[in-house]
């Protein structure tokens, strides 16, 4: 079977292009930030001697357990890679929900509706992790 | 397209789609389960007491360990054939090595989760 793919110059540019597009960026950055996760995560471990479940459970649930890092900047960075997963996260997966969700809704009504919902979550549900992990 | 699609369960249980169908559901249902987990971290982030409880089960842990890591390996798929369209043509094979690497990561994830569970 021979490859096909259609040059992007021919795909035009709508709503479903650009979130193709932005579903495919965000899961790379987010295997990216995985790996950035762990690798930072063991790196911490070994230097401040704190536990390496522990760094990933405190980065995930910073509400709910302790802080094992010392110094402050290890700290800020760790949140602003949490937040950026999240915010990776929570972009790559609107596209989804509204993927499944258009298979079910056909009429244009019922598809802005769901698209307005979705999107919406999205956005409250991203502004809402963001405060907690950054002020907790 | 209408939603009418006439087709029974058990014609719909019986589509011969195989691998490539099979990954393309499981990544749909892997989806869910991340929507929910994504959910529940939010009410757990707000500090919701249930919402932790429900991340403690094992079971619940499991399921979503089942499908969430199915998702990230099948969209890993995914995404490296769409970035390198020359691939498309060894799609079965990229289906198998998934397979190989899902139940190697997913057994492993299990063992984690049913020792801890049961103390062994």
């Amino acid at each position: 079977m021979a490859a096909r793919s259609l040059p992007i110059s021919k795909r035009g540019f709508n709503f479903e292009m650009f979130m193709w597009t932005f579903t495919r960026f965000t899961v790379i950055v987010m295997y990216g930030l995985i790996l950035a996760g762990i690798v930072g995560a063991l790196i911490l471990s070994a230097r401040t001697g704190a536990n390496f479940g522990d760094i990933l459970y405190w980065a995930f649930f910073p509400n709910m357990a302790q802080n094992p890092l010392n110094q402050i900047w290890m700290t800020i960075l760790a949140k602003l890679m949490v937040i950026a997963f999240v915010l990776a996260a929570c972009g790559h997966g609107v596209h989804g929900v509204l993927e499944i969700l258009d298979d079910y809704f056909v009429g244009a009504d019922a598809r802005r509706r769901s698209r307005n919902i979705v999107i919406t979550y999205a956005i409250l549900a991203s502004l809402i992790a963001m405060y907690v992990i950054w002020i907790k | 397209m209408g939603l009418k699609r006439n087709v029974s369960l058990s014609t719909a249980l019986g589509y011969k789609g195989e691998g490539p169908y099979l990954s393309y559901i499981l990544h749909r249902i892997g989806g869910s389960a991340l929507f929910i987990f994504f959910t529940l971290y939010i009410l757990s982030l707000l500090g919701m007491g249930f919402a932790s409880t429900i991340f403690s089960n094992w079971a619940f842990q499991i399921i979503l360990l089942i499908f969430g890591l199915f998702h990230a390996i099948n969209g890993l798929r995914i995404t490296i054939l769409d970035l390198f369209p020359k691939l498309i043509e060894h799609y079965r094979k990229a289906i198998n090595i998934e397979w190989v690497a899902y139940i190697l990561v997913a057994g492993f994830a299990l063992f984690v989760v049913l020792r801890n569970a049961f103390g062994g």
